[in-house]
Order: C-alpha cells, then structure tokens, then sequence
C-alpha cells in the first residue's frame, strides 16, 4: 500500500507550524501507533460512556470502533479520550485525538474557525418538546397555551419564542437554571411542556418516575446535526472517516448486518459485492484491505444496529429512528452508493 | 387463521414475491444472535386473557407519534416488519406508530395491500395445518376476550392475513411461531378506530442480499 505524501503539510511541519501526526499522515500514524486515538464525551448515555469496568459504549464509541476495526482490524484497539465541551475542538487540532466522535453539533464556525471538517451527520438532534402521554397532543403546534420549562440565557429560550411567535400560539415560559431544574418543574406541574435537545429529552425521561408516562413529540425546532469530525489538513483521513459512515449506512440499506455478512459474501447483487469488496478495490484505495467494511459490519454491526442498541429500540433511551431512519424508510439518513 | 404454510401462498396472486418467500425460507440463516434475539418460540394460548400488567407495553413499543418522511398519503398504513413497526401515515410528515409483532413464516411478502373489511372481537378458525401442528387446537373459537385473533381486526385484501389484536402481549417486537401482524388489544382498537376500509397497506422487509 502506498500513500500520497503531503508536501505541503510536510512542509508545515518543517516550519513547526502543525502537529506531528497531521504531518505524517493520520492513516500512518495510527497504524504504525497500533491504536486509535478517539475523543469522546465524558459520559453521556447512549453516546459515549465507561462502565463500572471502564469499558466505553455508546452511539459515537461505536463510530471509534468501526474506524479502528477498518484500520487495525480490532474494535478493542481504541484509546478513547474523554473531552469536555471546552477542549474538544483544541484537543482535535492539536493532534491529541485522530478522531472527534463527542455529540458535536456540525456548524459553519467550527469547520472555519478550528480547521477541522465534519464527516457526516451521524445523528439528526433537534430541539423539540417533551408532553405527558396523557395530554394526548401529537405534534407541537398543538402546544398553543402551554407552560414550557425552559433553560435561561439559552439558545433554546431563544428558539422557543421564535417558535411559538412563528405559529401564533401562546405559551408562558417557565425559566429555569438547569436541564434539572426543568425536569423537577416539569415533575411537579409547574409547567406541562419541557424543551431542550430531543436527545438530552430521551435521556432526561429516564429520570422521571412514571418516564413511560411521557412521550417526546416528533417536531424539531432547530438544527443540531450532530457528527464526528477531523482535522483538515488530512483529506485522505477525512475521506476515510466519511466512507466508514456511508458504508455503515449503505450496508443497513442493503440489508448487510452483523448476522448476514457471511450470507452477503456469497451475494450475487454488485452493490453488496462492491460493499463486502468481492469487486473492485475501494478498501485498497483508501489504505485498508478489501474487506474493510465487511470486517466492520461484522464486528459493530450497520449503522441500524448501532443505533437501536444505543440509543433505540434495544435501549433503555428507546429514542425512536425518526430524521436518524433510512432516507428509504421514513428518515432522511443517505449515503452515496459504493462504485 | 393467522397462520398459514408457504404452501397456502402458491394459490395467491402476483406481487407476493414467491421466490423470494421461498428463497428466504431456504436460506434464513440460523443460530444467529441478531435475528434470535428479535424471535419467539411461542404457542397460541386460546383462552388466555392477558393482565392489564402484561398489556403495558416497554414505552417504544407503545404508541407514540414519530418523525416519517413518505410519499404515502396521511391514512395509510406503511408496515416495517424488521423493525417491528407499524406506522399510521399523519400529515406534517410524522406518522404514529405502533409496535407489533410479526409472522415469523407465514408472512415474508412485501408490497400493497388495502384492508377489505374490518372486524370486530372475530371469531377464529385455525387452518388445517396448524391444526396439524397443534391438535390440541380448537376448530372454532368464538371471538372475544382469550381469542387469539384479539379484540379487532383489519383483513387485508383477499388474501388470508390480517392486522389483529393478541391475547399475548409478550410478542410484540417479536416474529412469533405464528401470526400475521399482532397489536395489543388497547392499541389495535385505536388503530381501527382511526382507518376505514379501503385504507392502503405498505409492507416492507429489509433488502435482500
């Protein structure tokens, strides 16, 4: 296998401008290292976080897991580095992880202002509302009137006027210091409405006694498209990380999964023999085997498994597929094909 | 009658992708942990009346408005049975959707259906071969509570399969023995209390390798 080599980044490097493993190529270097260096959040459920036995899981952990079995063949040969929402665009630039995978929210600012790129939306997040079964409301302009708790001096206050302005309804804000605060106010009644990120939504309900009592309404207000990122000066990492995401999302289309890989390798259908790498040579071209993504599959499982063990249907969040489904299927989650 | 052999299709019309039925059966792969995980080795229980403990669903498969982007028109009904979904179509691109459980075997098709006629509390009358597997079955059980077939169902165009209640709230999310698609009683009330006859049945699986 042979890799393009980056004159200019090298010549960055001479000057002592970048980090060392920018320089020589964020592929090399982790497969010379024999590990991935990953940054994920400190602990948030469902996303990234250790167990009792320090062993990490969760939706971006697994993201971690699927680049290191492209790479070095083996899911068990992530470092990941727990980074707090502060560092984590620094600890990027500086070379302390190769990779981001914390719940980041993709924005214009931080591709221009940090040089990283994002690789993909891997989870479509949102502001939305949580509502009481009871109230039986099934969308959220039906909220006309309501008493919303919301955290102060937040984007989400902001967006909550916006909303409520935009459709001509009535609410009354009911303000509070914390995501804990609102969860209290909205246990006792205070308001009848809470509002945050669906995804903090979900893990919020958890906490409720009766959390089976209360359903998250499927509008979104804002975009929180969320995805791991990488530095800039990489494409061919960059390109690396993005292909890892789609073929993820294309085997899921395919109907490739952890248990049907082997069945997919006898597969007469191109698009499941390119993705498998029975034809062609995209893995080569990309500095890994051929096999790449069925070793991939095979270990994490497709993008659908990821997701239902993480964060769905087989876990305790329960967060339904929703914009996160299959462009196919109901969502607007769409890779480009293998060819 | 929620439950037929393959056989039973051969008599069907078009569009039932027999091959594929027939290719799936021949190659479903087994001993698999993923798939296991999601089935149920279970038999009908006539005369058993759930709890209302049992009939309290885990929260994702109960109701619940969602996120769903389709060409389909509000009103129909667009089934994912890999996922264990059924999804009523609402405008504003959401859909509510219901948990179910599946027909392990006797319904691997996909394509349109439209519900021909619905039914109340129905009767149910089990087909020869599942009598055959199960004799200890009666020949006709009258519709009502402890009635497999559940509190209602909705028949799908001419063919033997419907969408019904269970008496076995612990299958849904499951691909049963037996069946065809199987709300909780609560819940397939609401559904048939919300679709008339002639409603459009989507029916997806997951692609083919």
């Amino acid at each position: 296998m042979t890799r393009k080599v980056w004159p200019v980044a090298g010549a960055l490097v001479a000057l002592g401008v970048m980090a060392a493993p920018a320089g020589a190529g964020t592929l090399d270097t982790v497969k010379e290292r024999g590990r991935l260096l990953c940054g994920v959040n400190t602990g948030l459920g469902g996303f990234s976080a250790p167990d009792d036995a320090g062993a990490w899981s969760g939706f971006d952990v697994d993201f971690c897991k699927a680049v290191a079995v492209a790479v070095l063949d083996d899911a068990g040969k992530v470092d990941y580095v727990p980074l707090t929402t502060a560092e984590r665009f620094e600890a990027l630039k500086s070379g302390k992880v190769d990779i981001l995978s914390r719940n980041s929210t993709w924005t214009m600012g931080r591709e221009t202002g940090f040089g990283l790129t994002f690789v993909g939306i891997t989870y479509y997040d949102g502001q939305g509302f949580m509502v009481p079964r009871a109230a039986n409301v099934f969308s959220a302009l039906e909220l006309d009137g309501s008493k919303v708790c919301v955290q102060g001096g937040t984007t989400t206050e902001a967006n909550l006027h916006d909303y409520f302005t935009a459709n001509n309804m009535a609410y009354e804000a009911v303000v509070t210091a914390s995501p804990a605060e609102s969860l209290a106010a909205y246990g006792d009644g205070r308001c009848n409405v809470i509002t945050s990120d669906m995804s903090q939504l979900y893990a919020e309900r958890l906490k409720l006694a009766d959390a089976d009592e209360h359903i998250v309404l499927p509008d979104a207000i804002s975009k929180e498209p969320l995805g791991p990122a990488v530095r800039m000066d990489d494409p061919d990492w960059a390109l690396l990380a993005k292909w890892v995401y789609f073929a993820l999302l294309n085997a899921e289309e395919l109907g490739v999964a952890s248990d049907t890989v082997d069945e997919a390798l006898s597969s007469g259908k191109p698009e499941v023999r390119r993705l498998v790498g029975l034809e062609g040579s995209f893995g080569e071209e990309m500095g890994l085997t051929k096999d790449w993504a069925a070793r991939m599959i095979k270990a994490v499982g497709n993008y659908g498994e990821i997701y239902e063990r993480n964060l769905g249907v087989d876990s305790p969040l329960g967060i339904p597929r929703g914009m996160n489904q299959l462009w196919s299927r109901g969502g607007i989650q769409y890779a480009p094909p293998i060819r | 009658m929620n439950f037929r052999t393959i056989t039973r299709m051969f008599g069907r019309p078009a569009g039932f992708a027999l091959a594929a039925v027939l290719g799936l059966a021949l190659t479903a792969p087994t001993g698999v942990e993923a798939k296991q995980r999601k089935e149920l080795a279970i038999q009908d229980q006539p005369g058993y009346v759930p709890t209302p403990q049992e009939e309290m669903l885990p929260p994702q498969y109960r109701p619940q408005p969602v996120y769903f982007r389709t060409n389909e028109a509000p009103g129909t009904i667009v089934i994912h049975t890999d996922e264990r979904f059924l999804y009523l179509v609402q405008d504003g691109g959401r859909a509510i959707r219901y948990g179910i459980g599946v027909g392990r075997d006797g319904f691997q098709w996909q394509g349109l259906q439209k519900v021909s006629r619905k039914q109340e509390w129905p009767d149910w009358r089990p087909p020869p071969e599942m009598i055959q597997r199960q004799p200890y079955l009666p020949r006709f059980m009258a519709g009502g509570p402890g009635n497999p077939m559940g509190a209602r169902a909705l028949y799908l165009g001419d063919t033997i399969y419907r969408i019904h209640g269970t008496n076995q709230p612990q299958t849904i999310g499951y691909a049963v023995s037996s069946g065809c698609f199987r709300l909780v009683n609560r819940d397939v009330i609401d559904l048939f209390n919300r679709v008339p006859v002639g409603t459009k049945v989507v029916i997806l699986q997951s692609a083919k390798l």
